[in-house]
């Protein structure tokens, strides 16, 4: 452990010195750490004060000097990583990742951050088989076939075909240039299948294995800097930070090309790549694993299941997936059409199939041929939708599975939302006071009763208001105006004195701390773009996107574009640490 | 009551003597190294463990049972356990030191098998500063059988970071670590276990050698990359290079004869393939269950720990009847007495479960004996109380003999804050396994030994 030294702290410029100390005290005073236990308590309020001070103060050192970019550990490819890079790699059909364990997450709370990418003697058996299996299919398929492999012909020795084979096979494999050695490598596999008797056929499929089994293919290699300096990222490393951030995926032939015509670094190049990639229906994975992960639905179905008795209507294949899909699909028409990003707060318009605007109670307009498969459709008047907040998907998950929770629904707010998660409850305080006769009986009157204790007041307060606010929706998100006989009642009113009644005025609420929910969105999109957690530092990249936004009227395209040519994104860390790039492209 | 007083352990000559040259044999055996000629001996049946892991505690006052040593009665929660009764230790009084504090649930379930403390961490540098009771097992017996471990689960990994508390979740969905760095992936599906377990045992022969000799490639591959990269990615390099070695070293072992003299009694079965995950979660925990009886009756592994859900778990338990409610709002039960009895039938459901796995390898007959004969099946939570997050007296069970090493029957008292740590110095003794500590050990567990 070692004791911890007050002292060296308190001189004057040690914000600017020790940094990563004063992060430590910060984070060990906001989770109420420090003091310790038998120290005088500190008040709630100077609590928040101190740690807003801090966290000033570090800014501002931190962002004063340029930015170094953070360091990129090697990372493996995850799970859908892995599939959608065998399934374009082959051209097959098939998610070969399926078997592969689910991974966790790490940084800014995503599957693929490289810190938390670990690997179990499981992986190994899996990438084996899964590379036998989606070779098996590639092999059987023609049209696959055609597209990766040469065949031996009267003028072709089987030798010569495999040589054409892996030599167009191999640098899209790992996502670079062949280097010298890699060829010898898998021709000495397929040599040695064919001394074994193996067909032309199987003695590829035993090369192509040793090639999907190989670090070069699993691993997002990037040569290190050798030099102090941090340096421009060289164009294939950045071609695979590209597809793996905007596609989940390998690089496409545009991005190889212009790598290897090494302009793709360009500030030009990337502000025209951005477009074309998030308008690519490969554009979809990103949507699908970034907003999956950031608004929590992927546990919908996982861990939170609204209960069958009662909620038998969610126990069918197709409202399910259509309530999964909308968040989804709605971010990914906003990054597509390069929408406003305010549409998360409040739109016109939201994706729909028959079944789900049957479930909302919508009547959509017969122009907009509403059909089984999820579509935009713009919604009526007072439809009591758009905007992430009306949506299924983010009201069953932060529900109970018998029943709504404005606490779970506040927090989800807080926390997914605008970035600020409210800390535990402390260890010692029940949650909610025991029942006895004298209790009273709606959730609203006990709650209201529980934050008349100050210990609990001091969150609740900010909790439970916003939750309150989207009371008028059920756990499956249908609108209602009662519950068990008993009008609704949406008003809330936050500590600052806000009062709001009902979603639409809520939305009002987060509208007016749209700075809080577009830093939130920008560092979960940087950490996700990265795939690790973010520098203080990079704390500052936020800032500077955030200010381009404002300019841009929340443009998407604005915001991925800004990450794109961010200093973390395009660089990487040298030897020295804590070097910054000042070039920045403005 | 007797009060075993774990500061003073039986040593392990005191053991021999108290049981009888008779009765101690096969301990002793499992400790000498095995032998060419072992095979015209008659091999015992090896001994097997499982660890089961329950999210959010018990409720208190419905746990422990009446009385002790051999004279006592089955509280309410473990009523389904009634036929078992005289093949399980019932362990009151141990605690978990290491899981005091930090929060109320990561901090405990990692540390659950580990009897460390945790890294504090969002991501970067997870670790659990141990090795799991599991592993340290798996790593001796893992060379004699096909598999060296099974992990297994019902929920995939908890996704995001609880910014909240400042733990990544990957904590709350593993018990099982390898290494201080290394926490083991689980299988969820129970299609794909049967098909790892199939693959594992099938025939090997001449395809086992084709797939060595592709992973040494591979491994080639790894160690020409390691040269070029910095101390922490070298670091990652070495994960993948020794997982990919571990493969395919079992891949030249099973192309060979098996050294093991002991012939599992049981072969599995291709035709009895689970169909996938059920929709149904209690039926779902039954087909995991049954991949560990499988497992173990076919020797394909001896080591399995298993997680009924990731920490904090708000599994809807509406399915069994008297329960509306999901599990970690009622463990929250603020004296509530309507949630504590929803509570304790939740607790009740899952003593039902680890009931039915002990039976199932009870029925599963190996010549004289049986599976459960054999094996060490371990259930508890790493919190007593879910309203107190507290790892004081954790609710624990330990059933099966482990080959008569286990003197089971019995509920054993010791004194308040005994360590967790030294159930698991003995159960690696009744492995064959034996070590000198195991994290905060003071040394074995009286009583738990024949």
């Amino acid at each position: 452990m070692g004791g911890f030294q007050a002292a060296p702290l308190l001189a004057a410029n040690s914000v600017v010195e020790l940094p990563v100390k004063w992060s430590r005290v910060l984070a060990r005073v906001r989770d109420s750490e420090m003091p310790p236990k038998g120290a005088p308590a500190l008040p709630a309020k100077e609590r928040e004060q101190f740690v807003a001070w801090v966290d000033t103060a570090l800014h501002q050192a931190a962002c004063a000097d340029g930015i170094a970019p953070g360091r990129a550990p090697l990372r493996r490819l995850n799970r859908g990583e892995y599939g959608s890079t065998v399934r374009d790699l082959l051209n097959i059909h098939i998610n070969a990742g399926h078997g592969l364990p689910a991974e966790g997450a790490g940084g800014e709370g995503f599957d693929n951050a490289a810190e938390t990418l670990f690997l179990s003697p499981i992986h190994a058996e899996k990438y084996l088989e899964a590379a036998k299996l989606a070779l098996e299919y590639a092999f059987s398929d023609t049209r696959s076939r055609a597209r990766f492999l040469t065949d031996p012909n009267a003028t072709l020795s089987p030798e010569e075909a495999a040589r054409k084979t892996l030599d167009a096979f191999l640098p899209k494999a790992f996502r670079r240039p062949a280097r010298p050695g890699d060829m010898d490598k898998y021709m000495a596999l397929f040599q040695t299948a064919m001394k074994r008797g193996d067909s032309y056929e199987q003695a590829m499929q035993y090369a192509l294995q040793g090639v999907l089994m190989s670090p070069h293919f699993l691993f997002r290699l990037e040569s290190p800097n050798p030099n102090p300096p941090p340096r421009l990222l060289d164009d294939y490393a950045l071609a695979s930070r590209l597809s793996y951030f905007l596609w989940g995926s390998m690089p496409d032939q545009t991005l190889f090309d212009l790598a290897s015509k090494g302009t793709l670094h360009e500030t030009e190049t990337l502000i025209a790549q951005v477009p074309r990639m998030l308008k690519d229906a490969h554009a979809h994975e990103f949507a699908d694993r970034f907003v999956d992960q950031w608004l929590n639905i992927r546990e919908l179905g996982r861990d939170i299941k609204p209960d069958r008795q009662l909620f038998p209507t969610y126990y069918d294949a197709e409202i399910q997936s259509a309530m999964r899909y909308e968040p989804i699909l709605f971010f990914q028409e906003i990054m597509a059409e390069n929408l406003s990003l305010m549409n998360l707060i409040d739109s016109k318009f939201t994706i729909l199939t028959n079944r789900l605007a049957r479930h909302y109670d919508l009547k959509i307009a017969a122009d907009q041929k509403i059909s089984q498969q999820p579509k935009r459709i713009e919604l009526p008047e007072n439809s009591h939708r758009g905007g992430l907040l009306g949506m299924a998907a983010v009201l069953a998950v932060s529900s109970l599975p018998t029943r709504t929770s404005p606490v779970l629904r506040g927090k989800w707010i807080l926390e997914s939302v605008l970035g600020t998660p409210p800390p535990p409850p402390p260890p010692s305080v029940p949650l909610l006071k025991e029942h006895d006769a004298q209790m009273p009986q709606t959730l609203r009157e006990r709650l209201e009763l529980h934050r008349q204790n100050a210990v609990c007041a001091g969150c609740h307060n900010k909790i439970d208001p916003l939750g309150f606010g989207l009371e008028n929706y059920d756990v499956l998100g249908r609108w209602r105006t009662e519950d068990a006989g008993k009008p609704i009642d949406s008003k809330g009113e936050l500590p600052d004195g806000t009062i709001f009644n009902g979603p639409q005025e809520l939305k009002g609420v987060l509208l007016a701390r749209k700075d809080l929910l577009f830093r939130n969105l920008t560092g979960k999109l940087l950490g996700y773009a990265l795939g690790r957690g973010l520098t203080l530092e990079e704390y500052c990249t936020v800032d500077r996107i955030m200010e381009k936004l404002k300019q841009n009227d929340y443009a998407s395209h604005v915001l991925i574009r800004e990450i794109v040519l961010s200093i973390p994104f395009r660089y990487q860390t040298g030897t020295a640490q804590n070097m910054s790039v000042r070039d920045y492209h403005q | 009551m007797t009060i075993l007083n774990p500061r003073f352990p039986i040593s392990r000559r005191t053991l021999l003597r108290g049981a009888g040259a008779g009765v101690g044999l096969p301990w002793l055996e499992a400790m000498m190294p095995r032998r060419a000629d072992a095979a015209k001996t008659q091999p015992v049946s090896p001994v097997r463990i499982a660890a089961m892991y329950m999210p959010n505690g018990v409720r208190e006052d419905m746990w422990t049972p009446e009385g002790t040593g051999r004279d006592f009665q089955l509280s309410p929660t473990l009523q389904p356990l009634e036929d078992l009764k005289s093949e399980i230790l019932v362990l009151t009084n141990l605690w978990n030191q290491a899981s005091k504090g930090g929060e109320g649930h990561y901090v405990k379930i990692s540390g659950f098998l580990t009897c460390t403390t945790i890294t504090k961490t969002l991501g970067v540098d997870v670790s659990c500063n141990g090795v799991s009771m599991d592993q340290m097992a798996a790593q001796s017996s893992g060379k004699q059988t096909p598999l060296a471990s099974l992990e297994l689960g019902i929920t995939p990994v908890s996704t995001g970071v609880d910014k909240n508390v400042g733990y990544t979740r990957v904590y709350g969905s593993h018990i099982a670590w390898s290494g201080p760095t290394s926490p083991l992936a689980r299988e969820i599906n129970p299609r794909l276990v049967f098909e790892r377990l199939f693959r594992a045992t099938g025939p090997q022969g001449d395809s086992a050698r084709r797939d060595a000799q592709l992973l040494d490639s591979v491994m080639e591959d790894a160690k020409q990359l390691r040269q070029s990269l910095g101390a922490a990615d070298r670091q990652r390099m070495e994960e993948y290079l020794s997982v990919v070695r571990s493969l395919e070293q079992r891949l030249e072992r099973s192309s060979q004869p098996r050294e093991n003299p002991w012939k599992a009694k049981a072969s599995i079965d291709a035709s009895a393939k689970p169909e996938g995950i059920p929709k149904d979660y209690a039926e779902h925990v039954r087909l995991m269950l049954d991949m560990i009886a499988l497992g173990f009756q076919t020797d394909t592994t001896r080591v399995a720990t298993f997680m009924f859900a990731n920490e904090v778990s708000n599994q809807n338990f509406s399915f069994v009847p008297g329960v509306s409610g999901s599990h970690h709002s009622l463990s929250h039960h603020e004296k509530d007495a309507d949630k504590l009895r929803q509570y304790q039938l939740i607790n009740r459901w899952h003593i039902e479960q680890y009931a039915y796995l002990m039976r199932k390898l009870r029925a599963m007959k190996e010549g004289e004996t049986n599976v459960l004969d054999s094996s060490m099946v371990l259930i508890g939570a790493g919190i007593r109380d879910g309203n107190k997050h507290d790892p004081h007296n954790m609710p624990l069970v330990l059933g099966g003999r482990a080959g008569g090493r286990i003197d089971a029957g019995q509920h054993l008292i010791y004194t308040p804050d005994s360590p967790l740590s030294n159930l698991y110095v003995s159960m690696l003794d009744a492995f064959g396994t034996p070590v000198e500590r195991f994290a905060d050990s003071t040394g074995r567990l009286p009583g738990v030994l024949a």
